[in-house]
């Protein structure tokens, strides 16, 4: 009778849509207001992202990206200020040079199509919330980390 | 308790007569040394080291070992216990904020199978898939993240083995890292998991010899592979052994340059895992003396450091744990040392390299020597003997 159950249970787990783990890194000046925005004019995006603020995208390292990807979260977001707009002046130009060298390894691992870096103003709240749709869909075609 | 069964019984050996302490390298900047540290666990107070985190410290150098009456593999210990203080949840400081710990860690999930690139293959070698000859490239693609220098030695490596070889080398797409740092590091289950995948790789490549440029991953390729996998018995070899062969079989030779009117002054640094990690009968320090000589004929000046052979210092660091100021007094004393008899630092471990260039941008008065790896230094000096004028020879 039990293993009955069991095999039921598989079932119903593989009917179950995959809904995907994202973990989002957001700057507080420009992302994270552009979130806000996102949520205070009503857009709609997937609840699968779940934001980390960070005070500067220059914050984030590569080892979180690979921390997160080895405790098998599905997708990684890096979001902050545009080039020149930056709270701190330079903090994403250090980013953008740092994650050009992360992707070369995330290539090399086959995890490249899983991380993105995107560069989003406190205006563009429409634009986060198309950014959070389509990466949903692209790890969802991809299916989950842990058995691909 | 965290040191428990076959440990003890090494522990138990020990009759105290502090030759480990005497030659300890982290013993002359550290409180506790290792014969006071053994003696601490078997006294009971294991607790007091546990908790000051101490075992994280070891640079699992070795020099101990080569000193010690009885034996006593400290190294080993340490290894062991910190995979316990890991399960006891007793975590260390690793460098570069776990960067390269965490690619290892993520490789060793069995559902991840890197794709290499060979865009960094140098034009005019011939690379396949399958064959006799494989080169066992490492962890030195995935250090080009931080250090621009990284590939060199692969390069340099792979078109000495072209000059060498008639036959195309064979490198793997799916090759993973060795696993070197995370069984140091005491995540013997990781390191399981990428020594499986990396031995049924080897086996489908066909390959007979697997040769490393790196002394880290001949260590355990070598010996740490054999002792966890019986059924992997390919052989393995290092550059230096191989060179080491080549000359004694006449194959090659070294040739003058013509360009380099100043003498170059050499001295070599032997890392701690091609000499005191490996058993006495390998010999691989004499091998690679015996390239110098052979240098030394085409003019080139081999001088030797205060300390060498097995006694040599240690570079600092070792499975990027504790890089600290005290790993950089140590790198710094090594140095200094090499300056003394030497402009040019010679090294089989891309990882020493790595560190002392590493120490290079940090303080002026070690700038003016340079760091090179053997393959970077042999890769315009070797010349083949043609395999016809060996036949001419045999005829006559």
């Amino acid at each position: 009778m039990k293993i009955v159950e069991k095999s039921d249970k598989k079932q119903v787990k593989k009917d179950r849509e995959f809904k995907p783990n994202i973990v989002c890194f957001c700057c507080n000046w420009c992302s994270y207001a552009g979130a806000d925005l996102a949520g205070v004019s009503r857009f709609q995006y997937p609840a699968s992202i779940r934001i980390i603020r960070v005070m500067c995208s220059g914050r984030v390292e590569p080892a979180f990206i690979l921390k997160s990807f080895k405790d098998n979260v599905d997708g990684v977001l890096v979001t902050g200020c545009h080039i020149g707009d930056c709270h701190y002046i330079s903090g994403n130009e250090f980013t953008k040079d740092r994650f050009e060298r992360l992707m070369k390894i995330l290539k090399y691992l086959g995890l490249k199509d899983r991380f993105r870096l995107e560069w989003i103003s406190a205006s563009e709240g429409k634009k986060f919330a198309e950014l959070v749709t389509t990466f949903t869909n692209q790890i969802k075609k991809l299916g989950p980390l842990n058995n691909i | 308790m965290i040191i428990k069964g076959k440990l003890r019984e090494y522990l138990n050996n020990c009759y105290q007569c502090a030759m480990c302490s005497g030659i300890c390298q982290m013993g002359r900047i550290q409180k506790y040394t290792p014969s006071r540290i053994i003696q601490l666990i078997i006294e009971g107070f294991e607790d007091r080291i546990v908790e000051s985190g101490m075992l994280w410290d070891c640079l699992t150098c070795n020099s101990c070992l080569e000193k010690c009456p009885y034996e006593v593999n400290f190294a080993e210990i340490v290894r062991d216990a910190r995979n316990k203080m890991l399960d006891a949840g007793i975590m260390p400081k690793i460098a570069h904020k776990g960067f390269y710990t965490l690619l290892s860690e993520i490789m060793s999930k069995e559902n991840i199978t890197p794709e290499k690139t060979f865009e960094w293959v140098p034009s005019g070698c011939e690379v396949s898939e399958k064959g006799n000859i494989l080169y066992f490239v490492g962890c030195a693609p995935l250090f080009s993240y931080e250090f621009d220098e990284s590939m060199n030695n692969a390069v340099d490596t792979l078109k000495i083995l072209c000059k060498i070889e008639n036959e195309p080398i064979v490198l793997l797409k799916d090759e993973k890292c060795c696993g070197h740092d995370l069984l140091w590091q005491g995540k013997i289950e990781a390191f399981k998991k990428l020594a499986i995948h990396n031995i049924k790789s080897f086996e489908r490549s066909g390959a007979s010899l697997i040769i490393t440029s790196c002394a880290e991953g001949y260590r355990t390729l070598k010996i740490d592979y054999p002792s966890m996998f019986e059924n992997f018995n390919v052989k393995v070899k290092h550059l230096v052994e191989y060179l080491y062969e080549k000359l004694k079989e006449n194959k090659i030779k070294f040739k003058k340059e013509k360009k380099n009117t100043k003498i170059l002054k050499l001295t070599y640094h032997d890392p701690c895992r091609l000499s005191r990690f490996l058993p006495k009968s390998f010999n691989i320090y004499e091998k690679i003396r015996y390239i110098f000589k052979e240098l030394e004929k085409v003019g080139y000046v081999y001088n030797e450091m205060v300390h060498n052979k097995s006694n040599s210092l240690c570079c600092g660091v070792s499975c990027w744990l504790n890089c600290s100021d005290k790993a950089k007094a140590l790198r710094y004393h090594r140095m200094l040392e090499a300056k003394d008899v030497a402009d040019n630092l010679v090294t089989t471990c891309p990882k020493c390299e790595i560190h002392f260039r590493c120490l290079q941008n940090d303080t002026e008065t070690v700038q003016d020597i340079n760091v090179i790896d053997l393959s970077n230094l042999l890769e315009n000096v070797i010349e083949v003997i043609p395999s016809q004028q060996n036949k001419e020879v045999s005829k006559k």
